[in-house]
């Protein structure tokens, strides 16, 4: 999931020169792509878990049934969470491509 | 995330309450077991619980709670007449599990409404959390 091309379509990019001078203030800002791209990482990470704790379940009898529907609600929650940001992320790009008509 | 936290403290409540059911299931299911692998008859079990602190929280004043250890109530055993009991000693009296059937089921009572206000609250903050996705809307 890492390389979504998001921020390719709104930041030009830095050329080499550029971001060896120092100016790492790219790596660090709230781009659109960046922050996008964090969260994602972040849910999948809570999805895979939710798997591993259903996969316990299911097969190897070992996992609690409270734990892989606590795992799962985990997952859904900052899914839905990531969602949001999403739309509103989408809505921000909207307005500001609406200022060219 | 911030509602982990609470995820975290009612998973931890629903464990213990499954496993204090696990212990009294076992203790009914063994009303009338006079042979256990160490010798003589069934001896009551009961669950011990100890909270212990969340980490990333604030100050640890947050507290799950853990299942510290499952004991056996030495002594927890009566004597009754019955001779022909194959368990039976040379008096006729047979070592019997001295456990309360009404008390077990009283107790499982209670286990399954601290359980369901585990999953009250689990679902209460969850619906919290959904909420606040709205905000704005």
């Amino acid at each position: 999931m890492n390389n979504i091309p998001i921020r390719g379509d709104l930041i030009p990019p830095i050329s080499e020169s550029q971001s060896k001078n120092g100016n790492d203030v790219q790596e660090n800002d709230g781009s659109f792509g960046k922050v996008l791209s964090n969260k994602i990482e972040e849910i999948n990470k809570l999805k895979s878990d939710a798997d591993d704790a259903i996969q316990k379940v299911e097969f190897s009898d070992s996992g609690s049934i409270h734990e892989a529907i606590i795992a799962m609600e985990k997952a859904s929650i900052s899914f839905k969470t990531m969602l949001q940001v999403r739309n509103k992320m989408l809505e921000a790009y909207q307005e500001v491509m609406r200022m060219q008509t | 995330m911030d509602f982990l936290t609470t995820f975290k403290i009612s998973g931890s409540g629903l464990a213990a309450q499954r496993a204090k059911m696990d212990v009294i299931i076992s203790n009914l299911a063994n009303i009338n077991t006079t042979r256990t692998p160490e010798g003589g008859a069934y001896k009551r079990k009961a669950v011990i619980f100890s909270s212990e602190p969340i980490q990333e929280s604030f100050n640890d004043i947050l507290q799950a709670v853990k299942v510290k250890e499952i004991v056996q109530i030495e002594g927890s055993t009566k004597q009754v007449f019955d001779p022909a009991h194959p368990d039976a000693d040379a008096q006729g009296k047979v070592t019997l599990p001295d456990i309360n059937t009404v008390a077990e089921m009283a107790d499982m009572i209670t286990a399954n409404r601290a359980y369901e206000a585990c999953v009250t609250a689990f679902d209460a903050t969850k619906n919290m959390a959904l909420k606040t996705l709205e905000l704005g809307k």
